[in-house]
Formats: C-alpha cells, sequence, structure tokens
C-alpha cells in the first residue's frame, strides 16, 4: 500500500534492449573467437589473422562498453526513482499537513487515505473490517470538515497541489539540463 | 502515518522488484538451456552443444554481472553462508519469515549449487568434444554428411588412445550425466523453494524474474 513509485514503461524498456543486445554480443563474440581459434591452430598467421584480431578486441570492447552503459542507465533510473519517491514523500507529508488542519480523527485520516487512492466505499469498508454506513459517514464528516462537497473535489483539491508541484519539477529540470551539459 | 510510507508488499528491504535485466535475461537463458539440453536436444548431438556454448557465455555473464552489477545482482549481496541458510529454513518452517535485499540466504546456497553443477556440466561436456567449437562441429558433420569421411578418420586416431584415456573419458562421460541430472533435481527443489518462499512472504516471486511491476 502507498504510493507506488513506477517508472514510465519507456524508460524501462531501454535497459532491457541493451541487456538482451548485450547477451547477443557475448554469444556472437565466444562464437567468433572459437572459431578464429581454430584457425589458428590449422592455418598459420598472416594478414587475416590481423584482421580477426581487429575484429575480436572490437567485439570485447563493445561488450565491456554495453555493460558499462547498462550499470550507467541502471544506476541513473534508481536514482530518478528515489527522487521521485522524495517528491511523493513531499507530498505525502502534505496531504498529512491538510489533514492536521482540518482536525481529522485517526479513522478519518485513513478513510481520507483510501478515499485519494480511489477505493470506493465497499472496498475501503472491506479492508477496514467496518460496515459501509460507518465509512459513509466518516466520508461526510471528512468532507465537512475539508469543505468539499464530495469526493471529486476532494481529489481534485489535492490534485491540483500535485501538478502544480509536477510543472514546477520540470521547470527546474529544463535550467538545470544546460549546467549539465557544461558540466 | 504507516499506511502512507510503506512500500508496495509493506517491506522497506526486499529484493529487487523487477531484478535488473540482465539477472532476468540470463536467468531464463541458462534456465532454458538446461531444461532443452537436459530433456529435449539429442545428447552430444549439434544442437546439444550450441545450447551448451551458448550457456556457457550466459553464465559468464552473468558471473561479471556478480561483480560490476547492481548492488543487488553482486555475490557480496548473497554470499554462500551455510549457518545462515540452515536458521533461515528453519525459520521459515516455524513460520516465520523475513526480507532480504538480495537472494535469501538459503536462496543463495541454491544459486551457487545451480551454477557450479552448471559449470561442471559444460566443462565435462567441453572436454568430451575435445574443445571443439560448435561451428567446426556442425562442419564436420556437413563434410562427413556430404560424403568426406577424413574428419572421421582423423577424430579416430586421436581417440584411438590408450584404455587409460578411455576410462577417464568415460569417467567424464559419467560426471557430465550426473551433473547435468543433479541440476534437474536443484532445479525442481529451486522452484519449489521459490513457491514456498512466495507463499511465506505472500509475495509471488516470480514476477520480478520476469518483468516485475507493471
Ligand atoms: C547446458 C548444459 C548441459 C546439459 C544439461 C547437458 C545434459 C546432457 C545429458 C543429460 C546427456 C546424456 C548423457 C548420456 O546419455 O550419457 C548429455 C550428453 C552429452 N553432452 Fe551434454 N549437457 C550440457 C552441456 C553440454 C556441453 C556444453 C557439451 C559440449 C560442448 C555437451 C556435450 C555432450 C556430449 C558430447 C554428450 C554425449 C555423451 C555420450 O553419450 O557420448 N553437453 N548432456
Ligand atoms: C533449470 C532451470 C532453472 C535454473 C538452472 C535456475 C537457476 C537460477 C539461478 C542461478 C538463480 C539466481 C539468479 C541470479 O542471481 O542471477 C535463480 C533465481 C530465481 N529463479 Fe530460477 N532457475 C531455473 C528455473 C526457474 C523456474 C522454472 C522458475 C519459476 C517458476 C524460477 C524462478 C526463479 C526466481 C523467482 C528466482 C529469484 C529468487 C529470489 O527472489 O531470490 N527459476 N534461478
Amino acid at each position: 500500500m502507498g504510493w507506488p513509485v513506477t517508472l514510465p514503461a519507456k524508460g524501462r524498456s531501454f535497459p532491457i534492449a541493451l541487456a538482451s543486445f548485450i547477451v547477443l554480443q557475448a554469444v556472437a563474440a565466444l562464437f567468433f573467437v572459437a572459431d578464429v581459434t581454430a584457425d589458428l591452430w590449422t592455418t598459420a598467421l598472416g594478414a587475416h589473422s590481423v584482421l580477426e584480431a581487429l575484429v575480436t578486441s572490437v567485439l570485447l570492447i563493445g561488450i565491456v562498453l554495453s555493460v558499462a552503459q547498462l550499470r550507467w542507465t541502471l544506476r541513473e533510473m534508481e536514482m530518478q526513482g528515489r527522487a521521485l519517491e522524495v517528491a511523493s514523500g513531499d507530498f505525502v507529508r502534505f496531504i498529512e499537513r491538510q489533514f492536521d488542519s482540518w482536525s481529522l480523527t485517526d479513522a478519518e485520516r485513513d478513510v481520507g487515505f483510501l478515499a485519494l487512492k480511489g477505493c470506493d466505499i465497499r472496498e475501503i469498508a472491506e479492508l477496514r473490517g467496518r460496515a459501509a454506513g460507518t465509512i459513509r459517514a466518516q466520508l461526510a464528516s471528512i468532507y465537512s470538515k475539508a469543505n468539499v462537497a464530495g469526493h471529486p473535489q476532494f481529489v481534485s483539491y489535492f490534485v491540483e497541489e500535485l501538478l502544480s508541484r509536477a510543472a514546477e519539477r520540470s521547470q527546474d529540470q529544463t535550467e538545470d539540463q544546460p549546467k549539465a551539459a557544461a558540466s | 502515518m504507516s499506511l502512507a510510507t510503506t512500500k508496495r508488499g509493506g517491506a522497506e528491504i526486499a529484493p529487487p522488484d523487477p531484478w535488473d535485466p540482465l539477472v532476468r535475461i540470463t536467468h531464463w537463458v541458462i534456465a532454458g538451456a538446461v531444461l532443452w539440453n537436459g530433456l529435449i536436444s539429442k545428447p552430444g548431438g549439434t544442437v546439444h552443444v550450441w545450447i551448451g556454448w551458448i550457456a556457457l557465455v550466459v553464465l559468464a555473464l552473468r558471473i561479471l554481472w556478480g561483480f560490476v552489477g547492481p548492488r543487488e545482482a553482486r555475490f557480496a549481496s548473497f554470499l554462500p553462508d551455510p549457518r545462515r541458510a540452515v536458521a533461515h529454513v528453519l525459520s521459515l518452517l516455524r513460520g516465520r519469515v523475513r526480507e532480504h535485499p538480495s537472494h535469501n540466504p538459503a536462496g543463495a546456497i541454491m544459486v551457487y549449487a545451480l551454477w557450479l553443477s552448471l559449470a561442471l556440466v559444460i566443462a565435462t561436456g567441453l572436454q568430451m568434444t575435445e574443445w571443439k567449437n560448435p561451428v567446426t562441429i556442425t562442419e564436420e558433420k556437413a563434410a562427413v554428411a556430404a560424403g568426406d569421411w577424413s574428419v572421421l578418420v582423423n577424430n579416430a586416431t586421436e581417440g584411438d588412445a590408450h584404455s587409460e584415456d578411455m576410462s577417464l573419458s568415460r569417467l567424464i562421460k559419467e560426471v557430465h550425466e550426473l551433473a547435468a541430472n543433479l541440476m534437474l533435481v536443484l532445479a525442481v527443489v529451486h522452484v519449489a523453494g521459490v513457491a514456498v518462499e512466495s507463499m511465506a512472504l505472500k509475495r509471488n516471486l516470480v514476477r520480478p524474474m520476469i518483468r516485475g511491476r507493471s
């Protein structure tokens, strides 16, 4: 439970492609090197072997670089994930402060969180092991303390905040980019 | 507020979800190679040797990754520790389990056992085929099929050595077969272990090995 932190699907398919590529590269390299070694056994060194040695080293360097690239990409993604987690942690704190200022009871806070996550009354009742009527009463109390008309307005109160934060963040990022490129 | 701050699965420490792509790909390639060579391909056939060599490369990559990969993929995160492995199994029997940042201690022992037996199978397989690479073997088979029997003659004179060599090669063949079968048994135990651990943790451990959370 809580706020799942996931990366966009687009960002996650790249490492998989890269890792598959590394595996293919390694298989190709081994077969090539084995074939070349077998040839060296039977034929003398020559211009041909120089070429083969060159191709071999290119293959091996390619593997090393791809592994480094994969390592770097994974680390980058981990850092982004952590930044997102921090951001969503901030958001959770913002929600908690709002709940504080509305002086919600402990039960109301839990119900409020579940309502924000998009659970309907039946689901909340099930999760908390209470009657649906109880949950309905708690929600009504939350909405009146928050001075909103109902669930949609309650959610949009927080979504607006989230969107304005996202806008700020993307501004920060565009400001950061020239710096990163220069360094 | 615990409701909002615990991560998915209710645990702060847990194996990666998903596992990094290299671990996932090497796992399924190795599993596929072992099952195919152990159960399906013709023992000693060309396909068998090709697959064995692919398993060799993939295993080598995973070992490299065990030194330079992300923290959870490194050997240092799941060093073999028999005492903790036993403790883990005991706590599993008592129904008390806890999460581990990488493979659990019992799983780690299994992982090393699988890798070691795979290495043994590959080494003995290579010895049986006189370290000829699959390209050469394919070419030789093609030559024989085309009516050129000279490669066979060559091999025969080489292999026609003393009886001591013969018994050694029989031993190597036995080890290959034994280790291959051992690996299949270990794999069954391994899958059972994953199932038991998944039930105890109330979490599907296979999904992070396939594609992780969606
Ligand atoms: C992925 C791992 C492998 C598995 C699970 C595996 C499994 C097996 C099994 C079960 C047999 C039957 C044993 C018998 O009937 O005596 C066999 C035979 C054989 N394997 Fe493998 N093998 C693997 C890799 C390799 C590799 C890498 C090579 C060679 C480069 C190889 C070469 C052979 C040969 C030549 C035989 C025939 C033995 C004979 O009957 O004369 N194997 N293998
Ligand atoms: C012959 C077949 C198999 C072999 C040799 C094998 C081997 C391995 C190895 C070596 C690892 C460690 C992975 C790493 O750190 O790189 C591993 C992990 C794992 N395997 Fe397999 N495996 C096999 C089949 C399967 C199957 C069929 C499943 C699924 C039902 C499976 C599920 C898993 C899972 C979930 C893990 C991660 C365990 C954890 O969370 O710590 N394996 N396996």
